[in-house]
């Protein structure tokens, strides 16, 4: 039975491939669309859920938090380190994190900050940097460089690659991130008085077209957590009376970048429902145009003797192979565009997991295979009902 | 024994044939001779449950086609009937041997297929596309198919109808020598291929041709 089923497909093979194509690329788009949305929506909420304000340059709110955040944008510019002096004597506050950044290596950013912004984040490999001029590397970056401990990175002024090198201040790599699936695998870090002391050192020597970075004594932004939302308010309302600052809640900011996404991928998901109903129909017709080509081999067979309920078996294993096959190379196709969105997206602080699956994308898998048999059980019952003669 | 009693086939078009009651015996030939529309495909359609009459009955070794279900005509069909279409009923991009093997689809022993073909002198194309093969080799194939399972009946439906008269008379000849022992009926228009018969019954006369309804 599947050996004649799989014969029978074989005298039909363009046919096939032009069905399971099509089925292919509406499964696909269904399934990455999903999937992106959701990974790109778990990413921001776990992100932005730790600090409750952030501060920085007078600027857009948005900036300072997919900077802070996601690593993505220049920084808006710079604040003085007073505030955070300031902040650490404050009552209210239960953590303080400076923020800088301003220099790369080969394009991957260097953020300047405390240990305590890697609070939660494991060392796979080596230790936590302690001292000016050593850095901790996300796994991403590592990997993409070949990087290990002790190795020395020449890091370049400026965020993008080609920027003037720090030759005489290399960085020099003491500990190794394990992969955490987020921006923060993109990114070098070390302590802030790296940023200060390899700024000072080239300003003594040399003259050079600055892109915005800290000077000594100065950061990009604060990362705050208070001890309550009394002490947020109240925080927030003092700083946000500081015109030359910008006082964010990054969940807030977060929310609205997220509504506006969630507007996109609505957009995304209504093409992909048109695109899916779509290729139902043009699958179902195809299939329903398959079945009536095959009208002249299902009466054949009825006429030499096959019963009805054999030749119902051939079609659906047909068609089930043919559903089968399209669906998990939709999910293969899915994973591969994954796979080379991450190096796109990763650029912009986001790391798409191409081992996640959501169960709904199982869902959309399923369905895609129900349709893909669905007319042909329909065609067949309805043949099994006429007279093989009559066909 | 093959009992035609009473039968009456209605049709679409508002037409009906009428049969006088016949007897094929088991073991002979027969060819049914006769002008177009006068009932000779229908009645093997009949005989092969593949068409039910509204009156009468067909007796097969004692059991009525006409009171089987469906899915037991089917059955009786691929068990005991080798039935040959004037148009072969082959499946052009499939080769012979896989045309042959759609039977294997009922369970259909055919493992006697490469003598069958032997012996209709066409084993060298065993493993050739139908749709590569002449009108006489696929009419061969078409008996190979029909033959292959030991039915104890064959119907030919004008097995020579595409073929020109050499090539028939040939083919006309491998057929009744390959079913002897068998009850073979046979519909042709061509009179000159009644010598390859035991029994040559002429339509015309067993229905009258067709009356309106």
């Amino acid at each position: 039975m599947f050996k004649f089923a799989l014969k029978n497909m074989a005298i039909k093979k363009v046919k096939i491939v032009l069905i399971v194509i099509s089925i292919v690329i509406s499964a696909c788009v269904g399934i990455l669309a999903y999937n992106i949305s959701e990974q790109i929506d778990s990413g921001f909420k776990t992100t932005a859920g730790y600090y409750d304000m952030i501060i920085g340059p007078s600027g857009s709110a948005t900036q300072l938090a997919m900077n802070t955040m996601f690593f993505t944008e220049k920084p808006l510019g710079t604040i003085s380190y007073e505030y955070v002096e300031e902040l650490q004597q404050d009552m209210r506050v239960n953590k303080v994190v400076p923020f800088t950044m301003g220099d790369s290596y080969n394009g991957a950013k260097i953020v300047g900050t405390t240990p305590d912004f890697l609070e939660g984040k494991q060392v796979a490999d080596g230790e936590m940097y302690d001292e000016k001029f050593e850095c901790v590397v996300g796994s991403a970056v590592a990997e993409k460089y070949g990087l290990s401990l002790g190795d020395s990175l020449i890091t370049s002024h400026g965020l993008a690659e080609g920027g003037s090198e720090h030759e005489g201040n290399p960085l020099t790599v003491v500990g190794i991130l394990k992969s955490t699936k987020t921006a923060y695998d993109n990114v070098i870090f070390t302590p802030i008085e790296t940023v200060w002391a390899t700024h000072d050192h080239e300003e003594e020597g040399e003259e050079e077209e600055h892109e915005e970075h800290a000077e000594h004594g100065e950061i990009c932004a604060i990362l705050v957590k208070s001890k309550s939302f009394n002490s947020y308010n109240a925080l927030k309302t003092q700083y946000s009376e500081n015109t030359k600052l910008l006082v964010i809640n990054p969940s807030e900011v977060l929310r609205e970048v997220l509504e506006n996404v969630d507007m996109s991928t609505k957009i995304v998901y209504i093409l992909c429902l048109i695109i899916l109903i779509m290729n139902i129909f043009i699958i179902s017709v195809i299939t329903l145009l398959n079945m009536y080509d095959s009208k002249k081999e299902i009466a054949l067979m009825r006429l030499i003797g096959i019963g009805m309920n054999k030749i119902n078996l051939v079609y659906i294993i047909q068609n089930g192979i043919i559903g089968l096959v399209s669906t998990l190379l939709a999910f293969a196709a899915s994973r591969l565009c994954l796979l080379l969105m991450g190096s796109y997206v990763a650029s912009m602080g986001i790391v798409l997991d191409t081992a996640k699956i959501y169960p709904m994308e199982l869902i959309i898998m399923a369905v895609v295979f129900v349709i893909s048999v669905l007319p042909t059980v329909i065609c067949t019952v309805s043949m099994s009902k006429k007279d093989g003669i009559s066909e | 024994m093959i009992s035609i009693k009473g039968v009456s086939k209605q049709f679409a078009n508002e037409t009906a044939i009428d049969y006088r009651d016949l007897e094929f015996k088991e073991g002979s030939s027969y060819m049914l001779l006769g002008a177009s529309g006068c009932g000779k495909s229908t009645l093997l359609n009949m005989i092969a449950g593949i068409l039910t009459p509204e009156t009468g009955s067909i007796e097969i070794g004692g059991e009525d086609m006409t009171k089987k279900s469906q899915k037991e005509k089917d059955r009786f069909r691929i068990e005991k009937i080798g039935y040959i279409f004037q148009d072969f009923k082959l499946i052009p991009e499939m080769t012979v041997m896989d045309n042959i093997g759609i039977l294997r689809l009922e369970k259909v022993d055919i493992s006697g297929a490469d003598e069958v073909l032997k012996s209709l002198g066409i084993l060298d194309k065993k493993n050739k596309k139908v749709k590569f093969l002449s009108g006489g080799e696929k009419q061969r194939v078409a008996i190979a198919r029909a033959i292959v399972k030991k039915p104890d009946i064959i119907l030919a439906d004008e097995p020579t109808g595409n073929l020109n008269f050499a090539i028939g008379e040939a083919v006309i000849q491998q057929l009744t020598e390959i079913s002897k022992g068998k009850t073979l009926i046979a519909v042709t228009h061509d009179e000159r291929l009644g010598k390859y018969f035991d029994f040559i019954i002429d339509m015309n006369e067993v229905t009258g041709g067709r009356r309106d309804v």
